[in-house]
């Protein structure tokens, strides 16, 4: 199980039962620790619903007290062609 | 006293002194170090010297490498007991002499060329870049550094200390303000032309290298550096672009900046002591290559409550540099200071008030100068007042303006998104607001008849009784006033 992080600026950002665009960091162990992937996902507040869990920061770095459960569906490579 | 030519010979010198502390055991990069630094700053405690840090052997981190004025007083080769005026007088006297060029050196006599990383070699990860605070948005690889430009038309070359977020394995993410000079280049040239901005970033600077980085000097860092050091910087050339980087860093990245592609930064323990700005999408710096020294060290600053180098340093030099300007211009000013507590926001100025509309002179010219955006608040006072003495100023602001007529807004000036008290709105377009204290007595006063009279030892008695009472204070049994 993978262990993700999200910044929001309000909870409502995560809503359920639609696929989401989310900036989202690594928290598994290892030197890799807090890099960012953008992606497309789901989540759930139902914490045995989708592989993943995820663990939600507000703006200014305040720790959520609510958890999800997130299933990453495919990585967006924001990057243009031409810089890659 | 020499000045320590590098970063390590600066870690010995405070080590010698006891102005830093070896910490032999093992530290954890994700969070555990960055506390170490922050309990060190609020206590101005000896700079933490890490050898061992978890996940990443042979590195080690130099934290809170000049936040304190003793700190400050051995990077310049001066006695660690050195007074800040001693030091601001030492400062301006390196800086108002002539610029003193760098020289150039071959990459294979150049520290920071022992080990390069390119192609797909290149992992941020590999370097052991710190969750200075919990809850910031990232690890952040450039808090005490320079990235360093060239302006693509003049030339001239620019390090400023503009920090750094990574964001993945070759991506890094930054606030650069658009009022800053290469906030500036960006927008004027980069941007419009879609073309990438070739970047360096040095970590581990020499102590000098990192005050001149910070200061908001007109001359060119390197050469600034070159004057404080009183010899020149040695730089080499990059792997991958035509910058020249200062030779003896610890680490080295070496890239372009997307000026089309912004990727999210922040939110970050700020200077002010809050985390203020927001996460937002901001310059996206693209890592091509990283060179750095065998065990390098890297420095960490965590900024925060007072005090740490972004307060004490930046309050140090941006005072001094306001103080140039204005004598620049004939102000007849006695100095400059800002208080480091004030995270650089406010300048408190004396002057002998000749003229009417002085003060109004002096901030006028300071809030509308290039830097301008980095404070709010001026006060102004007499040539009788030490502008040092806390005591001093907060007397002559609480009984000498008039808050009709001493205090001044100004309004929709430039600001930063790091203010703690501008709206949301004014710090996501850095508009700002200022406002002037004039704590000097009107000019139309009659001296004699109105200017109310200071009842103070050193003010309203004799000379000769002055003298008697100090020769004789601790025969009356006080204690010796040091």
């Amino acid at each position: 199980m993978n262990q993700w992080e999200v910044f929001v600026m309000d909870l409502a950002e995560l809503a359920e039962g639609k696929e989401l665009e989310l900036t989202i960091r690594t928290l598994n162990p290892g030197i890799h620790k807090y890099t960012y992937k953008r992606v497309r996902a789901r989540v759930s507040a139902a914490l045995d619903r989708f592989p993943d869990r995820l663990q939600v920061r507000m703006g200014r770095g305040q720790l959520s007290d609510r958890k999800f459960s997130i299933e990453v569906l495919e990585e967006i490579r924001r990057l243009p062609a031409k810089y890659q | 006293m020499t000045a320590p030519r590098s970063n390590r010979e600066f870690i010995e010198a405070c080590l010698k002194s006891g102005d830093a502390v070896r910490i032999r055991q093992e530290v954890d990069w994700e969070n555990e170090a960055g506390a170490i630094v922050r309990r060190a700053c609020e206590l101005e405690a000896p700079a933490p010297f890490m050898e061992k840090i978890r996940d990443y052997p042979g590195f080690s981190y130099f934290g809170a490498p000049l936040s304190t004025y003793r700190r400050m007083a051995i990077s310049m080769g001066m006695d660690p007991a050195s007074s800040l005026p001693e030091i601001g007088r030492e400062y301006l006297k390196r800086t108002n002499g002539d610029p003193v060029k760098p020289i150039e050196i071959r990459k294979k006599d150049a520290p920071c060329k022992e080990n390069i990383l390119k192609g797909t070699g290149v992992d941020l990860c590999k370097l052991p870049i710190p969750l200075v605070h919990d809850g910031d948005g990232g690890r952040y690889v450039g808090t005490w550094h320079a990235v360093i430009t060239r302006h693509p038309v003049r030339g001239d070359v620019n390090w400023g200390m503009y920090r750094q977020m990574m964001f993945d394995s070759r991506t890094m993410s930054g606030a650069v303000f658009p009022f800053s000079d290469l906030g500036k280049a960006l927008n004027d040239y980069y941007l419009p032309r879609g073309e990438t901005c070739p970047f360096a970033t040095a970590i581990g600077l020499s102590p000098l290298a990192g005050m001149a980085a910070c200061a908001p000097s007109p001359i060119p860092e390197e050469e600034l550096t070159g004057m404080l050091a009183g010899e020149p910087v040695k730089l080499v050339k990059c792997e991958t672009n035509d910058l020249l980087v200062p030779a003896d860093a610890e680490i080295i990245l070496e890239g372009e900046i997307l000026p089309d592609y912004k990727v999210e930064e922040g939110p970050f323990g700020e200077y002010t002591g809050y985390r203020t700005s927001p996460r937002d999408f901001r310059v996206t710096f693209r890592v091509n290559c990283i060179t750095y020294r065998n065990n390098a060290t890297m420095t960490i600053s965590n900024m925060g409550v007072p005090q740490d180098e972004g307060q004490l340093l930046r309050s140090f030099s941006l005072g001094l540099e306001l103080e140039k300007l204005l004598r620049s211009q004939g102000i007849p000013v006695t100095g400059v200071y800002m208080h480091p507590r004030s995270t650089h926001h406010m300048m408190i100025v004396g002057v002998k008030p000749t003229y009417a509309g002085i003060a109004m002179q002096i901030a006028q010219l300071a809030f509308g100068s290039k830097l301008g955006p980095w404070f709010h608040m001026v006060i102004v006072v007499d040539d009788q007042t030490d502008i040092y003495n806390w005591n001093e100023v907060f007397h002559a602001l609480c009984t000498r303006c008039n808050p009709e007529r001493g205090i001044h807004v100004f309004r929709n000036t430039t600001g930063t998104a790091l203010y703690p008290h501008a709206t949301p709105h004014d710090r996501r377009y850095n508009i700002g607001s200022q406002v002037l204290f004039d704590c000097l007595w009107p000019v139309d006063w009659d001296k004699v008849n109105d200017v109310p009279t200071l009842v103070s030892f050193k003010n309203v008695y004799p000379k000769d009784i002055q003298e008697k009472v100090l020769a004789n204070w601790t025969d009356y049994g006080y204690p010796p006033v040091r």
